[in-house]
């Protein structure tokens, strides 16, 4: 084989925790993903209320603001610890890192209990109408994937504290990060379809 | 693993007997990328080639399956008044046929082909992730077995391939035939889209250095555009059968009017998937075909940067038609005429490819192998299906003919010239790869024979059916209806054909009973894959191959134009390259095999069919999943340093 075309990759980086990691691009791709997802049942949501002489139906009560409304800035207030711990570790700050990641997982637990006790006084069910079916629908899928989060965070947040992260092993934070800020964003357009839309339209 | 020597090889190139004997190199990685066998080593393996290879054989069953089913109903449409067949079984029968054809069958298969070959031919040892990819498999497994055994125990669906609510809504489908299917079309969504983000990923991380974007082979440009066509129009389907399948178990309204809900949503929500899906099928094929023609002309394609252009508008120009299967449901004018333009104009790429073919091939010392002649039978055939394309993407037209069997004709063409050709001649092409051996070229011969005479005898006819007026999906048809001649010569046609596919079934089976004997590169081929032993090693190239042309064998002799060193053998390292340029910039370093993926897989399947009895699976399934991810993704080194896993 030809000598002059060698190329040593003896000294290159192993653990990367940024664009040069695979994994890195894993998540990217997984996000590129759900967000189809997530578009594809705005769309429904608005295919479904396009004919519709009323939507919401008749008889059903266009969605409170109050609760959501906190809950939504409680669930991007949660997005700050997040940073503040993957900052923390990529310059190996163990504290940031163990006391950010929990109170991340507190803010997102106070936006289910919130997003729980609206739905379960909510007057209308999945099976009442095709307006219920799209609305559970919507928050039950997004309420799946903050539970999902909470659940990794927890793990993350377990390695954490038993200390087993550090700068140089940092990939697993910050690909959870990612992940968070996009569950986080990715709830503002579903709000604003589920609560402002019908408000807007009525 | 053993040594062989140019001796028991016949036919070996120069570049096998330089490796006399393996290196202490080889024998570290060998053990390093070592996988274990037996039954329980069975559910822990990862490694591309073997998931790769898995798919490939897995679908393919499912294509003999559904084989089965089409010619059971091509014997009872032979004669009229037929009572062969139960109108229930019918109905069963064709839509287990068209589900397994295109869920179970040609997605899969193309998916195996990209995840077997793409990582040899762009030169690295193994996928981003090989334990998604292990979970993939298993996923899609589960979902086959179980559609197939809730079929065998009398829980068959029955709504066609396309499942059109609302017949297929519980008042008018009760029993539990379609939720199996909704369930297990989710599973195959989620395979498809794992298999996606993984071939992308590694596509764009992975590749040997040198290889810019623009020296990509055209093989590994299709399937990049095949697995983003994936991102984007398997989602939709998702939320579609998963809202059919709620419709069903737990009372929603999304398709049912009584309730406020559309019908028409699931017929978006699944020809947003189902159009792309045929380009899914299609655009591999493309691939395959550019890697054969090249080969076999034995020399560059002619227009690379046109033939990338052409597949990557493809790409797009599939999401902007999938209207034109509901012209027939009342939409509004001007979108109908959006469409039938898109309709038209996809034929505009595809154009751009078979000419580019055409010119490669011509004046070409060709090389007549059996690969080369499944090329040729595609062109006729698809293009014959093209034509009937452009005839029904005109409304008035589609009006006409839409459910007769002048469509069955026309996309039978498509499917199985844009399928099924290009797959058997990238079985021809690929399986001494694979597995080793050349398949027999004679057999070869005879099987592209039979399957190209008794498919045209068998589909031809269909058009003159349908334009007589024989609907789609009856199960039978009267002594006086005059389609009698014809029905009988299209079901004789399935049957030649079924006789070409099993001529192939057999001589694989045959050739892998077999002694080894293939060559490192049978055909001459220019890609990175005939760089390596037949079958590959375990760590598929002992140094990664260093890439300075778009031709990356043929530039300097049938050798890699470099090489890289300094990865350790004791781990599963691969290079990590730039999008662009594939200048390498890290190492990544692989987990090994495990049996977590298959748990994992286990659970989500727990969690979604026992949903179809009861809600609380779903929360039991999440849980059990969790568990499942994290068993699979918990660091090796937890308690050890950074530093003690990395070096
Ligand atoms: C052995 C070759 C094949 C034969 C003899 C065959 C025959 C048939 C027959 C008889 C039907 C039912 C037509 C009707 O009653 O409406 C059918 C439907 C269908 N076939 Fe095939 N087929 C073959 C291969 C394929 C392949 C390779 C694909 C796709 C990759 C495919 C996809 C479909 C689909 C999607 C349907 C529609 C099912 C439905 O109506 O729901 N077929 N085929
Ligand atoms: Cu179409």
């Amino acid at each position: 084989m030809n000598a002059e075309t060698r190329f040593d990759a003896g000294e290159l980086p192993r653990l990367p925790a940024d664009y040069r990691a695979p994994l890195w691009w894993g998540i990217v791709g997984l996000i590129l993903v759900e967000s189809v997802v997530f578009a594809t049942l705005i769309t429904s949501y608005f295919y479904l209320g396009i004919d519709q002489p009323e939507w919401p139906p008749a008889g059903t009560k266009t969605p409170d603001l109050v609760k959501p409304t906190l809950g939504t800035l409680v669930l991007m207030a949660s997005s700050l610890p997040m940073h503040w711990a993957d900052r923390g570790i990529t310059r190996g700050d163990q504290t940031a890192l163990r006391w950010g990641l929990l109170l991340s997982i507190a803010l997102a637990v106070t936006f289910l209990v919130l997003k729980y006790i609206e739905y379960s006084q909510m007057g209308y069910r999945w099976y009442t109408h095709s307006y219920g079916s799209i609305a559970w629908t919507i928050i039950g899928f997004h309420s799946t994937h903050v539970i999902a989060l909470i659940l990794k965070t927890v793990v993350v947040s377990a390695l954490a504290w038993i200390g087993y992260f550090s700068e140089r092993r940092s990939l697993a934070v910050v690909v959870n990060g990612i992940y968070w800020h996009f569950v986080v964003v990715v709830w503002i357009p579903l709000y604003a379809t589920l609560y402002w839309v019908p408000r807007i339209l009525k | 693993m053993t040594t062989r020597t140019e001796t028991d090889r016949p036919g070996v190139t120069e570049q096998a007997s330089e490796r006399p004997a393996m290196s202490r190199k080889a024998q570290e990685l060998d053990r390093t990328w070592y996988s274990a066998s037996g039954f329980v080593g069975w559910f822990t393996q990862v490694n591309h080639r073997i998931i790769g290879t898995r798919f490939i054989v897995t679908s393919f069953i499912f294509f003999l399956m559904a084989g089965i089913e089409a010619l059971l109903l091509r014997t009872q449409l032979a004669v009229p008044e037929n009572s062969f067949l139960t109108p229930d079984h019918f109905n069963q029968l064709f839509t287990m046929h068209g589900s397994s054809m295109m869920f179970f069958f040609a997605v899969p298969m193309m998916e195996g082909l990209g995840i077997y070959v793409v990582p040899l031919m762009i030169g690295t040892r193994d996928m981003a992730f090989p334990r998604l990819n292990a979970f993939g498999y298993y996923v899609y497994l589960i979902a086959g077995v179980t559609l197939y055994a809730a079929g065998f125990l009398g829980h068959a669906p029955d709504g066609g391939w396309f499942a059109y609510v609302p017949l297929t809504l519980p008042q008018y489908s009760p029993g539990l035939g379609l939720d199996f299917w909704a369930t297990m079309i989710t599973f195959i969504e989620i395979s498809a889209l794992v298999a996606a983000v993984e071939l992308i990923v590694t596509v764009f991380k992975q590749r040997a250095p040198g290889m810019s974007l623009n020296r990509m082979p055209l093989f590994v440009w299709a399937m990049l555009v095949t697995m983003f066509m994936i991102v984007f129009a398997m989602p939709p389907l998702m939320v579609g059968s998963v809202m059919l399948a709620l419709d069903r178990t737990v009372s929603t309204h999304f398709f049912m009017p009584s309730g406020g809900g559309e019908p028409l949503l699931w017929q978006h929500l699944f020809w947003f998937f189902g159009h792309p899906e045929v380009y899914i099928i299609l655009v591999p094929a493309l691939g395959v075909i550019s890697s054969i023609v090249v080969t076999f002309a034995r020399r560059p394609i002619f227009g690379y940067t046109a033939m990338v252009l052409s597949v990557v508008s493809i790409g797009f120009v599939a999401f902007g038609l999938w209207v034109h299967h509901m012209f027939t449901t009342g939409l509004p004018a001007l979108g109908v005429s959006f469409f039938t333009a898109a309709s038209v104009m996809i034929a505009v790429p595809s154009g751009v490819q078979i000419f580019c073919w055409i010119a490669t091939l011509w004046g070409a010392k060709l090389r007549i192998a059996t690969p080369l002649l499944f090329v040729l039978g595609f062109f006729f055939i698809f293009v014959l299906g093209g034509l009937t394309g452009v005839m029904v993407a005109s409304v008035p037209f589609d009006t006409q003919v839409h459910d007769t069997y002048f469509l069955v004709a026309h996309f039978h063409y498509v499917l199985i010239g844009g399928a099924v050709f290009p797959v058997f001649g990238a079985i021809y092409y690929w399986f001494p790869k694979i597995f080793g051996r050349m398949l027999n070229e004679t057999a070869g011969k005879w099987s592209f024979a039979l399957m190209f005479v008794g498919f045209n005898l068998g589909f031809f006819p269909m058009h003159q059916l349908g334009l007589q007026g024989m609907p789609r999906r009856v199960y039978t048809y009267l002594f006086d209806s005059g389609w009698f001649e014809l029905s009988l010569l299209a079901t004789i046609g399935a049957y030649v054909f079924a006789l070409g596919v099993l001529v192939t079934a057999v001589d694989a089976l045959l050739s892998f009973l077999r002694k080894p004997d293939a060559p490192d590169n049978p055909w001459g081929g220019d890609t990175l894959e005939w760089a390596t032993r037949s079958p590959p090693p375990n760590y598929n190239f002992e140094d990664i191959p260093v890439v300075r042309g778009r031709w990356a064998l043929w530039e300097r002799g049938d050798e890699p134009a470099g090489a890289v060193t300094g990865l350790h053998p004791g781990r599963r390292e691969v290079l990590v390259t730039t999008l662009l340029d594939a200048e390498p910039h890290a190492v990544a370093i692989l987990p090994g095999p495990t049996i977590w993926p298959f748990l994992a897989a286990v659970a989500v399947a727990a969690g979604f069919l026992g949903f179809i009895r009861h809600p609380i699976w779903f929360p039991i399934g999440l849980l059990l999943t969790f568990v499942g991810f994290v068993g699979w993704l918990w660091p090796r080194a937890v308690g050890g340093s950074a530093e003690e896993q990395v070096r």
